[in-house]
Parts: C-alpha cells; structure tokens; sequence
C-alpha cells in the first residue's frame, strides 16, 4: 500500500539535502535529499511487519512454554521454569546483541527471530501461573479422569481460558518489538540498505541530522513510534480492565448516582 | 535463609547460562568462528596476545567440552580477554572504567522513578476512578509505550541544541580534568541530568500502573477495613497498611524491569555520548570487538543479578514471615 | 415489610437503628440491600443478627460502623449510638469518634492483621490515632489488653502470622477492647475457626462482657451458636428484618415462616430441645 501513499519512492533522490518541511516535502528531507514522509511511510511497511511477526513468535514460544510448564508439573515443570527464569532474568538487549552482532548485518526478519528469541520469557511465566490455577479445576480433572489425551485437554478446555491473557501478551510483545527491532538498527545492528523507521533513525543519526538541526528526520520515525506504541499500550489497558474483574473501575453511570439521596455526611 | 540460598545458587545458574550462551554462539554461526571472532585482532594484536586471546574464549585443539570448561574457567575467574578495540587494554579494564557510569544512570534514574512513581501509583489506587486515575493511569501507559530511543533523541533536540539549556554530551566538560573538586562534581551533576531524566521518563509509567494494580488487588483485605474502622488517618492507611503490603509485588516487578533500564541506559548513552557500558559496547560493535562485546553481556548480567539478589534481600527485610527463626 | 416482634424502645437503649435502607449502586440500577430496617441495642446486650449470604446483616453491621463504601449507599433512615447520631458524622470527628463508642471484629482474623506490622505496631497505631502518644502507656495499655484475653504481654513483639487461628481472633478482641467501646460489631468472628476453639472465645468474651459491660451485635449464619450466646436474635431476610426475640421464642413460636424453616434446618443433636443456655452461665 505504501507506494500508493507516498509522494515519492523511498530511495529517490528529489529534494536538496537537509531542506525543512515545506509543501512539497512535508516532512522536509534528509541527508541524502530523499523525502522524509515517502520514507516513513514505506518504512510502517516493515516496522509493522517485523513487530508482528517478533510478537508472534514472541508469544508462540512463550504460551507454549507456559502452558508445558504449567500443565505437565513435575520435573518438566521444574526444567522448563528454570530456563524461563534464566531468560528472563539475563538483561535483554545485551543479549540481543552478541547475537546481532554475530549475524553481521541482520535483515528485518532477521532481527524480527532474534527478538523472538530472546523475549519470550514474560509471557511464559504468565502463562504458566495462569495454566496453573486453571489445573486446579474441576472440569480439567474430570476430563483428564475420563482419559481425554493431554493436547486435547490443553487444546480445548484449557486455551480458550487462556484467550485474554494470551491476547495481552501479544498486544504487549507487538509494542515491545516495535521498539526493540528501532533500537537494535538504530545502533547499528541493521541491514542500512532495509527501510524501515528504525534504520531510517540510524541513517539520521549517521548524517548527524539533530545537530545540523534537521529536527524532521527524528521526528518522522519517532512520531510514528509513539503512535503506535500509545494506541497498542491503550488497547492493552482496556483489555486489561475487562479482562481482569478486580481492575474494573467502579463507574456507575450518573443518572442512577442523581437517583440516590445518600443520608448522612459523605464520607 | 534457605530463600536466599536458593535464590544464590539460581543465579549461579543463570551466569553460566550466559557464559554458555556466549561459548555457543560464535560456533554456531556459519563460518570458522575463529575467523569471525579474530578476524580484526590478527591486525592489531602480536601473536602471543593473540594466542592467548583465544585460549580465553576456548578456541583450544581440544574437543569441545573441555573447551567450554576452559570458557568457563575464564570467566569465573573473570578473564574476558583484551579489547581489540582498545588494545592493550583487558576487555574488564575497559568495562570496569565505564561501569560507574552506567550504574550512577541507572541507580539514580531507577530509584527516583521508582519512588515518584510508586507514591503516585498508590494515589491513583485510592481514589480509583477520580481524575488523577483516570488520566493518570492510562497516561503512564502512554508514557511507557514511548522507547527511551525516543525520549532521549527528543530530549537532546528539546534541552541541548534547540534550548541550549543543558550540554549535548559527554559526562562532564572535556575542558576539565576529573577531579573531587567542586567544579568537576558540579559538571558531572550538570551532565547527568538530561540522560538520568530521559531514562527516570521512561521507567515511571511502569511502576506508577505497576503500584496501582497490586494496591488495588488488595483494597479489599480485611485488615484495610479493620484499619479503617479503627479510625487510623487516611494518609496512614494509604501508605503503611495499602502501599507497604503492595510493595511486595512492586518490589518483585522492580527487580525484573531493571534488565530493561540496562538496554534503556545502552540506548540514552548513545545519544547523549555519555561514557557508561552501553557507549563502550556501541564502540564495540562498530569495530566488531567481539571479546568486548562479549564481555559486556557478562558484566551486564553480574550486574543485574546482584541487583535482583539486593532485592530479595529487600524482600526478606520487609516481609517477615519469609524470616525462618 | 415491618418487623413482627420489636421490644419496645428501652429507655436504656444504647443503639437506636430506624428504618434504615442501604441501597447498592450498579449499571444496572440501584438493588436495595437493606430495606427499612428497625430494631434497638440495649446496654450490656448481645443481639445476634441472623440469615443467609446475601440476607443483608453484614451490610447492617457496616453501615453501623460507617464502614460501608461505594457502591454501597445509605439512602434511609438514622442511626443514633449513645447519643450521637452516626451519620451526621464526618471527617475529623467521624474518624475520632471510630472504634471509641463502637469497635469491630472480623471474620478470620487470618486477614484482619496486617501481616507486615507487629502486633505492638497495630495496637499502637490505634491508640496514636486517638491522640494517646506516651509511649509507656501504649505499652502498658496494650500489655494489659493481652492479659485480658489471656496472652502473655511479651508476645506483642510478634507479628500476626506467629499465632493461632484462635489466638489471633483473642487479639482481634483485645484491639476491640481498647477504647472501652460500647457496642462491639462482630461480623462471623468465629466461622473460621474450629468448634472447641469456638466455645472457649465466646466464653472468654461473655467474661470479659461481664466485666467491662459492653454490648454485642453478633453477625452468623450459626443459628445453634448464637441461640446459646444471644439475648435476642433478629432474623434477616433479603433485606428485611422478619422476626425478633429472645431466642426461646424463636425456638417455641416462630412467627414468622422463614423463622421456622431456619429452625428445622438445624439437625437436633438429640431428639430433645436444644441445650439451655444455662451451660454458659455456670462458667466462672
């Protein structure tokens, strides 16, 4: 779709170096006189693309983790929790890192795994406290009693309870790799010839855009950043709030409030 | 007693997982991982260095096992090996120069974040649904949602060069020789605050709904509603007998987040040129100094285990009945 | 829907509760909890408050104490304790007048203690807040609340997880006993609790009733334990007070039909008439 959107192609040369934003580049040009507007559109393509599929992996791995963990017990149980805990507590990005740094110039879908595969930590250990309250159940006892096969049980009685912290997770790992996947090529661990709004920070920075004052450049990728970082963080409140019935807020509509006449001082 | 112990001997087992994530990776990847690994050093290091060098990492004529006990051995005994970018220097030397850095970023930014943070946190949880929480609460969210890339490219555009208001790098002025003297302290403070803020930013939101959601799930205990009825003040309630027990989880939640602030502070110190970890390993990885780069994942784990050890710590001195007699 | 049987309002009479509704606030509208209920407390009286989940005794007791909160509304009625009338209180006077006329002891003190605080800490707390600060005499007061249900005063360094079930109920009391209420709300204070740990708390407390001169409104769903230990009990029904007596009458001519149905749901321990309460007034 980006090709339709944008004004110009990505890697043309149509403006002078540095220009500010004006009408005709919105959002004014970079270094190498490409048009900054026509580069973070096509690069929602690939951010977009490498935070979902991270975020998939992420949460794949991750409930499955949970979930094994959480439903099998014992020493599976015992081995599995280990190792999530491990992951979750050696610092992230330092890991990511040494990876990336081995793998030389990691393209999108490169750093997409890489995210995927060091991140998965949060969401199983979720998973596997909720699968575990969850096992208690009776209807959970009662099917395993009638010899119904483990990934049945899993697959039909236990998933679908799952759904919303599962949905949250994903939510949660989308944003998480948006951000990381900017941060990783914006140090300089991406493929520079890939578009995307964390390369095109890394190419700002490069050109030194701040300090010539080329504000723009910076601006572009990071607006759209926190964009779609707020909305996903927000969705993830509001199902957060449904989801959770202790969290719900109290709000009762005003017109039934107008109808109490409380006696006695408020409190 | 035994929680701590057990506590100990899990994060021995997460060093070594580390050390082994480290050992395996340069030999998993296509290629001669010598080849990958030393393929800059040959130019810069004599050879004796350079054969030693390798003996650090294991790249031994032995079978594989020994060579990652050897690995092993080297980093216990804290032998990273040198720095190719920085020859002569030992890959520690460079880390361990650039280590107080990294840690008055992320000390101070994390303490204070999490102090105002948690504060307002119980705030918005007991007067849930008032306006403090309901713009408080999802405006944190917002406000986490935002990546300390951000934050800090923004703030470095903002405070240094648009309002020439706070200096645009470095530590402490390179005119200055770095003393104990007044005016060296003052420059240190004076280049701390932009990236300690930014990083302060961009945890406070975490900990603010982290506070909120544990009071709230307790708001309901008896011993809140006896604490009312004994007619303790508002303030006492809210603080010593909501917040103190909701501290617990935020405590347990602190500790985890702060492997976050680590690559946070990696990312603000690249912005801001400041001379912590997360520089030195950015240097690291444009020169493709793989024992440094190497080293810092080690480092950078010690330090965030010994963080979550003074946790648990924590943890046993506020909850009493974790304390065997 | 109007009580059957009411004593006449005594002259003595400590609590005055007068058509007194509480409502329930949701999306959907409000739910009445508690429908004009009316009934007294006299002075040095045990009235047991009986009924069903849901019947409304807890919401009674709390609305007493001023402790019930949103969504929960009193939207009727007056409640007048020893002179004052409760809910015209607010502020720094309501929060002074908590606990001095009228104290309260909860369900399974398991949660009822702040875990993290020492038992000296939530004593002191109390006694701080109502403007006593000496240092000795917390201690001392508090030490003496401890002998009175029967634990050693040096036990106060503890915290609440280091006792009993039982025991930690005897210091839910003391903290009760601590202004010298007048009235003691008790809110299922022995459900949780095994059945011989059960008589000796409510045998300590006739004791310390006897002695200190205090009045009890007691909240179960145990209609055996409250006929051995009330005055008079009143019978809640969705809301509504149904019947009031003394408990004899409730056992020989209920009046109303859910009275009788209470009754009969009780297994007899013997064919015969429940056993007299006479058995707790030979102790000591």
């Amino acid at each position: 779709m980006a090709p339709l959107i944008a004004p110009a192609g990505p890697n043309q040369r149509v403006a002078r170096p540095h220009e500010p934003p004006s009408a005709e580049h919105v959002l004014g040009s970079t270094r190498m006189g490409r048009d900054v507007l026509a580069q973070t559109i096509h690069g929602t393509r690939t951010s977009l693309m490498v935070g979902f599929i991270a975020g998939l992996v992420v949460t794949v791995v991750g409930v499955a983790v949970g979930v094994t963990s959480g439903y099998f017990g014992g020493r599976i149980d015992e081995a599995l929790n280990l190792l999530t805990n491990v992951v979750l507590v050696i610092p992230n990005l330092p890991l990511m890192l040494v990876l990336a740094a081995f793998v030389g110039e990691a393209g999108p879908l490169t750093i997409a795994i890489i995210i995927g595969v060091t991140a998965w930590g949060w969401g199983a250990r979720v998973t596997r406290a909720q699968t575990l309250s969850l096992r208690q159940r009776d209807y959970i006892r009662a099917s395993e009693l009638l010899g119904e096969p483990a990934w049945r049980i899993i697959l039909v009685e236990l998933l679908p309870n799952l759904v919303s912290i599962i949905g949250f997770n994903f939510i949660g790992s989308v944003l998480y790799a948006l951000i990381t996947e900017a941060t990783l090529e914006f140090l300089g661990l991406g493929d520079p010839l890939a578009l995307s709004w964390g390369t095109n920070l890394y190419h700002a920075q490069e050109t030194s855009a701040l300090r010539v004052g080329a504000w723009w450049e910076i601006a572009a990728p990071s607006l759209a950043l926190v964009i779609f970082g707020s909305s996903l963080s927000l969705i993830n409140f509001a199902v957060d709030e449904i989801a959770n019935p202790r969290l719900r807020t109290l709000r009762v509509p005003k017109r039934i409030l107008a109808a109490l006449r409380p006696v006695g001082a408020a409190e | 007693m035994v929680f701590l112990l057990r506590r100990l001997g899990f994060y021995v087992a997460a060093f070594i997982a580390a050390a082994t994530f480290n050992f395996l990776i340069p030999r998993l990847m296509p290629g001669n991982p010598i080849d990958t690994m030393f393929a800059q050093s040959g130019t810069v290091l004599p050879p004796e260095s350079l054969e030693a060098l390798k003996a650090t990492f294991g790249f031994l004529d032995v079978p594989l096992p020994i060579q990652y006990l050897h690995y092993l051995g080297s980093v216990f005994t804290w032998d990273l090996g040198l720095s190719v970018k920085f020859y002569p220097l030992t890959v520690n030397q460079v880390l361990v120069r650039a280590l107080p850095w990294t840690l008055l970023l992320v000390l101070t930014s994390s303490l204070t974040a999490f102090t105002i943070g948690s504060l307002a946190g119980t705030r918005a949880a007991w007067r849930r649904g008032g306006a403090f929480d309901s713009f408080g609460a999802p405006g944190a969210l917002m406000l986490q949602a935002v990546p300390p890339l951000v934050t800090s490219l923004l703030a470095l555009s903002l405070f240094s060069i648009s309002l020439k208001w706070l200096p645009t790098g470095f530590a402490w002025d390179p005119m200055l020789d770095l003393t104990w003297s007044w005016a060296s302290v003052w420059s240190v403070l004076y280049h701390a605050v932009l990236p300690v803020v930014t990083l302060a930013l961009a945890q406070i939101g975490g900990y603010l709904v982290t506070m909120r959601n544990s009071m709230i799930n307790l708001l309901g205990e008896d011993y809140i509603t006896l604490g009312m009825a004994k007619g303790l003040t508002d303030r006492r309630l809210r603080l010593v007998y909501a917040a103190y027990n909701a501290l617990l989880p935020a405590l347990t939640s602190f500790a985890m987040s702060l492997g976050a602030v680590f690559g946070g502070s990696l990312v603000t110190e690249v912005v801001f040129n400041y001379p912590g970890l997360g520089y030195t390993l950015y240097e690291g990885i444009t020169s493709r100094d793989y024992p440094l780069i190497q080293g810092q994942l080690m480092i950078m784990t010690l330090a965030m285990l010994s963080a979550n050890f003074a946790a648990d710590l924590l943890y046993i001195i506020v909850d009493p009945r974790l304390r065997r007699a | 829907m109007t009580v059957i049987q009411m004593n006449q309002a005594k002259p003595t009479s400590l609590l005055s509760v007068r058509e007194l509704c509480v409502d329930y606030a949701s999306r959907q509208g409000l739910k009445r909890a508690v429908d004009r209920v009316s009934f007294d407390v006299g002075a040095n009286e045990v009235l047991g408050l009986a009924g069903e989940s849901g019947s409304g005794k807890s919401t009674v007791a709390y609305a007493i104490a001023r402790l019930h909160r949103p969504p929960a509304f009193i939207t009727g009625g007056s409640i007048v304790l020893d002179g004052t009338d409760v809910l015209k209180l607010q502020g720094e006077t309501l929060r002074q007048w908590r606990w001095r006329d009228v104290s309260m002891v909860l369900q399974s003190a398991m949660n009822a203690l702040n875990p993290l605080l020492t038992v000296a800490a939530q004593f002191a707390d109390l006694f701080r807040a109502h403007g006593i600060r000496n240092k000795a005499e917390i201690r001392e007061r508090s030490a003496e609340l401890l002998r009175m249900v029967g634990i050693a005063p040096d036990r106060l360094l503890d915290y609440p997880h280091r006792f009993s079930g039982g025991m930690r109920q005897r210091l839910v009391i003391a903290m009760a006993l601590a202004l010298s209420p007048k009235l003691i709300i008790m809110d299922e204070p022995t459900t949780a609790l095994d059945v011989v740990v059960q008589r000796e708390l409510l045998e300590e407390v006739t004791v310390l009733r006897r002695r200190l001169g205090f009045s009890i409104l007691f909240i179960t769903h145990d209609l055996a334990l409250m006929s051995q230990f009330c005055d008079r009990i009143g019978i809640m029904l969705n809301g509504d007070l149904v019947e009031m007596g003394p408990p004899m009458q409730m056992v020989e001519a209920p009046q109303h039909p859910y009275t009788r149905k209470l009754w009969n749901a009780i297994p007899p321990l013997h064919p015969s008439e429940m056993p007299p309460r006479r058995v707790l007034e030979n102790t000591p």
